[in-house]
């Protein structure tokens, strides 16, 4: 049976390729600057002034600070509420091919994952020209952005498995992103939290990948492996869980689409 | 609620499935490559569909989240032998649709069990699953990769297929803007050349015009020469006894009978006159 969903992943490998190539088409259909936009986005001026004049003297080089945390929180968001609403996006092709469902949602993370990794260039582009120094340490980042991206897409099979049925959780995705935008230390200094609850950060996924990054991206040091592990088991959990309920729920997908 | 659809099914079966549980038209079991055992299919009819946590739990406290169940087939059986050209016919609402889908495994049925050996190119509702705001250039290659095609085999095929198509003019036009007729034409001309072993055409050629269908026909009937199996539903007798060797009647998601193309089809029409 394991053997069956590998041979099916790889015959239908090309399509992967092609429905990424299709949406990011369509995307920048008709936009004079194209993929450019993806880099465009993650300068957001505004913020970067404001809170880079609050929190100066907390946290040096702010703006990579924010920047950084940012990119992999939205990226997070924005993956899993795309995969979300995948299936029903995709609805008239699932109802005249045979196509695992599951590859909406790996593609639609998967385009997010591609602006992401394209938002990188401005992001050290701003960092360089910020100060930060250039270290190995930096080649290092993609390891918690591929634990980003896996989680990103067990957490979008599990989203979509629900919000297949019911349309509501985009509303409430919406909500509790901004609850979770606040509960991660991305535009504040961690410092402000007293010592002895800082723990409950480390329930967070999106903190410790978050810490994680900043540590290679920025503090140029390497992450506690502490810290390393517990990413890692937060990835893999994820994936495993996103993966049982989708299988579970996606039978009844063609009743609701 | 399940116990009473169950018993519905047990009435309905042993007064018109008795004959017909396996298909006796053949008399060897070598080279099956459609296998349907006992199908049902349930749909959910209910008006109020939940798309609401609100009104999810509005109707659980009326309880109302049963379903109101629709029977889009129920335990059908049959079997299509490799090389062969399978009809069905049926009125509007009779299942072949559904039929057809859970055949291309796009519904699971809700008993019963598909077996199908080879890759199947599915015809549904014209276009085999473009994409409208893309070109016909760009389909060709999704449509390509769903059977697992690379590029690099689709720009082989390529011009074969916008040749056969008719449709070297609009190669780069999105496909929204085509008519009926040239997205028909495109679809049979992808489903035809993607090397699948079933091919199901679902109303295709129902669209194209009197020279189109033509050199359909004599596709289809190149492609079953070459051993290619094809599940045909088409609502004009004459094309079906031309194409197709069996048929399957369907009558509110059960079979009525199955066998010879010409005796279905003609039984088929009798019952319609006299109906009226």
């Amino acid at each position: 049976m394991f053997r069956k969903s590998i041979d099916e992943f790889m015959y239908y490998l090309p399509f992967l390729r092609e429905v990424i190539r299709k949406d990011f088409k369509k995307k920048y259909h008709k936009s004079v600057l194209g993929v450019a936009w993806s880099m465009l986005s993650p300068l957001m001026l505004v913020i970067t002034v404001i809170f880079s004049t609050i929190f100066r003297r907390s946290i040096p080089y702010y703006p990579s600070y924010w920047l950084g945390g940012n990119l992999i929180f939205a990226f997070v968001m924005d993956g899993a509420q795309s995969a979300m609403n995948s299936v029903i996006n995709n609805s008239s092709l699932i109802r005249k091919m045979k196509i695992p469902n599951y590859f909406f949602c790996i593609s639609s993370v998967t385009q997010n994952f591609i602006t992401m990794l394209l938002s990188l260039i401005p992001y050290f582009a701003v960092s360089f020209i910020i100060g930060v120094q250039p270290s190995p340490y930096m080649l290092m980042i993609f390891f918690p952005i591929i634990l980003a991206y896996i989680f990103t897409i067990g957490l979008g099979l599990f989203l979509c498995a629900y919000g297949t049925f019911l349309r509501d959780f985009n509303y409430l995705f919406t909500i509790a992103r901004r609850a979770w935008l606040y509960i991660t230390p991305i535009f504040y200094p961690i410092d402000i939290i007293p010592e002895n609850y800082r723990f409950m950060f480390e329930l967070n996924p999106l903190y410790v990948y978050i810490t994680i990054f900043r540590d290679f991206a920025m503090n140029n040091t390497m992450p506690s492996e502490r810290l390393l592990i517990v990413a890692t088991f937060y990835s893999i959990l994820t994936l495993i869980l996103g993966m049982m309920t989708f299988k579970e729920k996606e039978d009844r997908f063609f009743l609701y689409i | 609620m399940i116990n009473i659809s169950e018993q519905a099914v047990e009435i309905v079966n042993p007064i018109i499935n008795e004959s017909l549980r396996t298909n006796d038209f053949y008399d060897d079991d070598e080279d099956v490559c459609v296998n349907v055992q006992n199908v049902s299919v349930m749909f959910n009819l209910s008006k109020n569909r939940e798309e609401g946590i609100k009104e999810y739990f509005i109707n659980m406290v009326k309880g109302k989240v049963g379903y109101k169940e629709f029977w889009a087939l129920r335990n059908v059986s049959l079997k299509v032998h490799r090389g062969d050209a399978l009809a069905l016919i049926g009125r509007n609402g009779s299942g072949k649709s559904t039929l057809l889908k859970t055949i291309a495994g796009i519904i699971k049925p809700t008993r019963g069990s598909v077996e199908v050996n080879g890759t199947i190119a599915p015809l549904i509702e014209m276009s085999g699953g473009f994409d409208r705001a893309l070109s016909a250039r760009e389909n060709i290659f999704l449509a390509g990769a769903m059977h697992g095609h690379t590029r690099k085999y689709m720009k082989k095929r390529f011009d074969e297929i916008i040749d056969f198509a008719e449709l070297e003019k609009f190669v780069d036009v999105p496909i929204k803007n085509y008519s009926s007729g040239m997205i028909a034409r495109l679809g049979f001309a992808v489903a035809t050349c993607v090397n699948a072993d079933i091919i199901i055409a679902d109303e295709v050629l129902s669209v194209g015009d009197a020279q189109f269908r033509l050199k359909c026909e004599n596709r289809i009937q190149q492609m079953l020469k070459g051993g290619t199996t094809i599940l045909y539903v088409s609502h004009s007798p004459a094309q079906v006894k031309k194409v197709c060797r069996t048929a399957v009647w369907l009558e509110k998601g059960v079979v009525v009978d199955m066998g010879n193309v010409n005796d279905i089809s003609d039984r088929y029409m009798q019952t319609i006159k006299q109906e009226q």
